[in-house]
């Protein structure tokens, strides 16, 4: 088991690696970092500078600026490390990530490892609270269609989880914000944090808005896994040991049958860090994908940058979970 | 338990069928099955893959799908199983009767503890708390012969061999002391060694604890050594029943003679061929009124398909359902006539190098 983790653990250093650096690496795609830093003065070469300071130029460039300008850009172009080539910057970047500082935004001078710490916890609350209430319905609504299988109860549950994964997110957080919110006065309609217990209120829609088309997903996987297992001789043993169906249902054929739930989960736990966002605007909650849509549009790359490897790391380190979950589940794993 | 409770009946089927709707017709998996068994003895059912043994046996297991049709009636130790089913009694299967069955590498539960899945029939029907369920699975493991069985008790069935997962799957059915043992087909999947000690095992506990067995298999020679009776089943009926010696040395049903002959026996000549039953297996979905066997029998006459022959007593505790069984005079007569026309009434042709006896 120890061995397993250790082999997870260094796969995931590995992945950590590749995906920050293909991050960083699509800094450059996006455009020049010092234009976003200085303006328009970017385009000044340092040739240029060199040809005015022997004075075979004017003083006056095409872009716009002068002399003076070639210190402002020497200036930020060694702050940022601009100067350097790409490997070495993202070494430059990692190192100090790792020191807690993810450089400053480009726009409004804003610390990111602030913006980080301001919206993370904020989304992993509003996540680990929609996954809660997605399994909490989905496990019991998969066992017990599964246990009468195509018979009238999963009939009926098969129509009502197609029809909660067609309802679009937008749709049916507006459809419970109404009703919950505005016209029962049961939740606040916006996100608000005045101690633990109004910001659990808070996140109630929006977790369930995004839990429902989970569950759905959830329940369908359990279904058709759990009717498979049932089908093995094990539980065919269970049922000659007289045990209840309760008890084969949730003591026997739900263990086995959790693979398929537990890998959507991971892959949706990691797709919802960033991913949450028409939640996020639909109850203004102030999360990671919100912030991660204003750095874009305000052309701001080192947020976007640091936010997308937030997201790549989170992704991997739930993964790394799902994984361990599964040795979890299935002793054979452990082994393998 | 002493020897003299033989006589005592225990276990009573009556007029047994079991028929399963399908798309494509009713499949009569089961058709009026009666048998009597007495508490410690033990019965073989043999017969070919389909013969409706496994099915016979999951329906006193009350294992059937819901879609099965069960009729007939089945006694145990006084008391109506098929109403303890309708009422989902508990406590009873498991306690009174338990199952063991063909594969071990399937029937455990791969995710559980080999411990957990014994002790938690202990916890279930006797409740037993935690500690004492424990003390009695690693007893229950070391009376099944499972050397090491503190150690076994926490490993995974994955970590067992085939045979030591069948001793496991045989002290899950042991647990809470039953009085009757179904095995299905319990040696099938493991090899030839671990058969015979598993076979003893089983036949050690059955004497050591008063327990009845029935024991489901293939294998002639199996249920010859292991059974104090053995019920031959073809098409979901009885063919044949009676006491181990008689019905190999002096078998009456032709199906019986003729599996017997299709047997490999160590003092027949090297390359010679193993005779097999001629014809089609049996019809089970819609079967016409006719014994079952006539399509295959090399004694069929006319009136085997009219009716259906019913078991009935010949000599004793014997029991054929055949209007002419083999090894009498009335068998022998049928063949020579079949002999002479070159086919029996169900149009299966008489080869000359089949030699069944009349």
């Amino acid at each position: 088991m120890a061995q397993f983790a250790l082999r997870r653990v260094l796969q995931l250093i590995l992945v950590f690696f590749v995906v920050t650096f293909v991050a960083f690496a699509s800094l450059k795609l996006v455009g020049d970092p010092l234009f976003n830093l200085v303006g328009v003065i970017s385009g000044i070469t340092e040739e240029q500078c060199e040809a005015v300071a022997r004075g075979e130029l004017e003083d006056t460039f095409t872009s716009g600026g002068n002399i003076g300008d070639c210190a402002l850009i020497q200036r930020a172009k060694a702050e940022n490390h601009l100067d350097k080539g790409v490997p070495q910057r993202y070494g430059i970047w990692v190192i100090n990530m790792f020191r807690g500082d993810f450089g400053t935004s480009f726009v409004n001078g804003d610390e990111i490892s602030d913006i980080i710490a301001d919206r993370l916890p904020v989304s992993v609350r509003l996540i680990v609270l929609a996954q809660l209430i997605a399994l909490g319905i989905a496990v019991p609504w998969g066992v017990a269609a599964a246990y009468r299988a195509n018979r009238g109860f999963d009939k009926v549950s098969t129509v009502g989880s197609f029809a909660l994964l067609s309802v679009p997110n937008f749709a049916l957080g507006v459809i419970l914000l109404y009703f919950f919110s505005l016209r029962w006065q049961i939740f606040p309609s916006r996100y608000e944090n005045h101690g633990w217990w109004s910001e659990f209120k808070a996140l109630i829609l929006p977790a369930a808005t995004l839990a429902l088309g989970l569950a759905a997903t959830y329940q369908r996987l359990l279904r058709t896994d759990l009717i498979t297992t049932l089908q093995e001789d094990f539980v065919h043993m269970a049922r000659a040991k007289g045990l209840s169906d309760r008890h084969i249902m949730y003591r026997h054929a739900l263990r086995p049958s959790l693979f398929s739930v537990v890998t959507v989960f991971g892959v949706n736990t990691g797709a919802l860090i960033g991913g949450a966002l028409v939640v996020e605007q639909i109850y203004s909650i102030p999360g990671v994908g919100t912030e991660l849509v204003e750095a874009v549009l305000r052309n701001d790359p080192p947020v976007v940058v640091a936010l997308i490897a937030v997201v790549a790391v989170g992704f991997v380190l739930v993964n790394f979970l799902v994984d361990l979950v599964y040795a979890y589940l299935d002793p054979r794993v452990r082994s393998a | 338990m002493p020897d003299n409770s033989h006589s005592v009946k225990q276990l009573s089927v009556q007029n047994l069928s079991v028929r399963f709707p399908t798309v494509r017709g009713t499949v009569c998996a089961v058709n009026g099955v009666s048998f009597e068994l007495s508490q410690g003895a033990s019965l073989g059912i043999v017969g070919e893959s389909g013969s409706g043994k496994s099915v016979t046996a999951r329906t006193l297991m009350n294992l059937l799908p819901r879609s099965a049709e069960v009729s007939g009636g089945v006694e145990f130790e006084g008391a109506d199983v098929r109403r303890l089913a309708r009422e989902r009694v508990k406590h009873f299967w498991g306690v009174k009767m338990a199952m063991i069955f063909q594969d071990p590498m399937t029937s455990l539960n791969p995710v559980k503890k080999c411990g957990t899945q014994i002790s938690e029939t202990l916890r279930y029907h006797l409740k037993r708390d935690r500690k004492t369920a424990r003390h009695e699975g690693i007893d229950l493991l070391n009376l099944v012969g499972i050397p090491e069985p503190k150690k076994r008790f926490d490993q995974y069935p994955h970590e067992l061999s085939g045979g030591l997962r069948q001793r496991v799957v045989i002290a899950m059915a042991l647990a809470c002391d039953p009085s009757l043992l179904i095995a299905d087909e319990p040696t099938t999947a493991v090899d030839v060694t671990v058969q015979k000690h598993l076979l003893d095992l089983l036949d050690r506990l059955r004497k050591e604890r008063g327990m009845s067995l029935i024991l489901i298999t293939h294998d002639l020679g199996v249920a010859r050594r292991r059974c104090d009776e053995i019920a031959v089943m073809y098409a979901g009926r009885i063919v044949e029943r009676g006491k181990p010696e008689d019905l190999f040395e002096d078998p009456r049903h032709p199906y019986t003679d003729a599996l017997l002959r299709s047997m490999p026996r160590l003092n027949t000549p090297i390359h010679s061929r193993l005779e097999a039953i001629g014809g089609p297996p049996p019809e089970l979905i819609n079967p016409t009124e006719q014994c079952s066997f006539a399509p295959r029998c090399t004694l069929a006459q006319a009136d085997c398909l009219q009716s259906v022959p019913q078991l009935s007593g010949v000599i004793g505790m014997r029991e054929i359902a055949c209007f002419y069984p083999a090894n009498t005079k009335r068998g022998r007569r049928a063949l020579a006539k079949n002999r002479a026309r070159g086919k029996t009434a169900a149009g299966l042709q008489m080869s000359a190098r089949r030699h069944t006896s009349g």
